[in-house]
């Protein structure tokens, strides 16, 4: 079973300070790596302006994590964010088969591209020759 | 990439002949007449490209709230695709984003 990339953002309590959110944040990765997951990466992007009022909240800190885990992982993690003090809000997105796909639309284009350059005239390689 | 195409030229053709079947006929075309000079009968209008076809941004990331804010007016509502031209796939990516974002409250849901 392969697993399956996925991005972990939550909004902690504004009124924490930043120590108790590095604590909190420390406690995601817990809950990522005690059902078998590996954090790949950890954004704090400090805290920010709420583009509404969450829980009574206008701002609040965000933390993205990004980890590799299984679905019934995931499903852990989301019910202890659930239940965690401090975080208002949370949401998980998996992200390898978007990136994937992403992925291969570049190797696409770029494959295409070449193609493209090999049509029209002369490679540059053989105008070369040509003069020599 | 071809869908791009496909679209923009079904979009440049479409639109302006489905106008004068409508509204067409005397005060629009006359109208046009004084703008356009000739008797022109489609009047010219940029053709919209897809900003993230011609960006080649092929995830459109919730994250991303500058990009995503272009396509999301003051209002916060998603507008419709044929305001900014972007394609059918790029829509429904950034309708997703938006969706995204607006949980994670990037976004507002309604402003105001």
């Amino acid at each position: 079973m392969s697993d399956r990339i996925y991005e972990i953002l939550f909004i902690a309590d504004p009124n924490l300070g930043e120590p108790e959110v590095d604590a909190l944040a420390a406690q995601v990765q817990g809950f990522v790596e005690k059902d078998g997951g590996t954090l790949q990466k950890m954004e704090k992007w400090g805290k920010k302006r709420l583009a509404y009022d969450v829980r009574r909240h206008r701002e609040g800190y965000y933390v993205l994590l990004v980890a590799e885990g299984t679905g019934a992982m995931v499903k852990e993690v989301e019910r202890r964010l659930r239940v965690a003090d401090g975080i208002i809000r949370y949401l998980t997105v998996r992200v390898d088969e978007e990136l994937r796909k992403a992925e291969r639309r570049k190797a696409q284009r770029a494959l295409g591209e070449e193609k493209r350059r090999g049509r029209s005239g002369h490679s540059p390689a053989r105008d070369t020759e040509v003069q020599q | 990439m071809s869908s791009q195409g496909m679209n923009g030229d079904s979009r440049s053709f479409g639109r302006p002949s489905g106008r004068s079947g409508g509204a067409g006929g005397g005060a629009g075309a006359k109208g046009r007449d004084g703008k356009e000079g000739g008797g022109k009968r489609y009047f010219f209008r940029r053709r919209k490209v897809c900003k993230f076809c011609a960006d080649k941004i092929d995830y459109v990331d919730y994250k991303d709230v500058k990009l995503i804010s272009q396509f999301v007016p003051e209002r916060g509502k998603i507008l419709p695709r044929r305001m900014f031209g972007t394609c059918a796939e790029h829509q429904r990516k950034l309708t997703e984003a938006v969706n995204r974002a607006r949980h994670i409250a990037l976004l507002p849901y309604a402003a105001d």
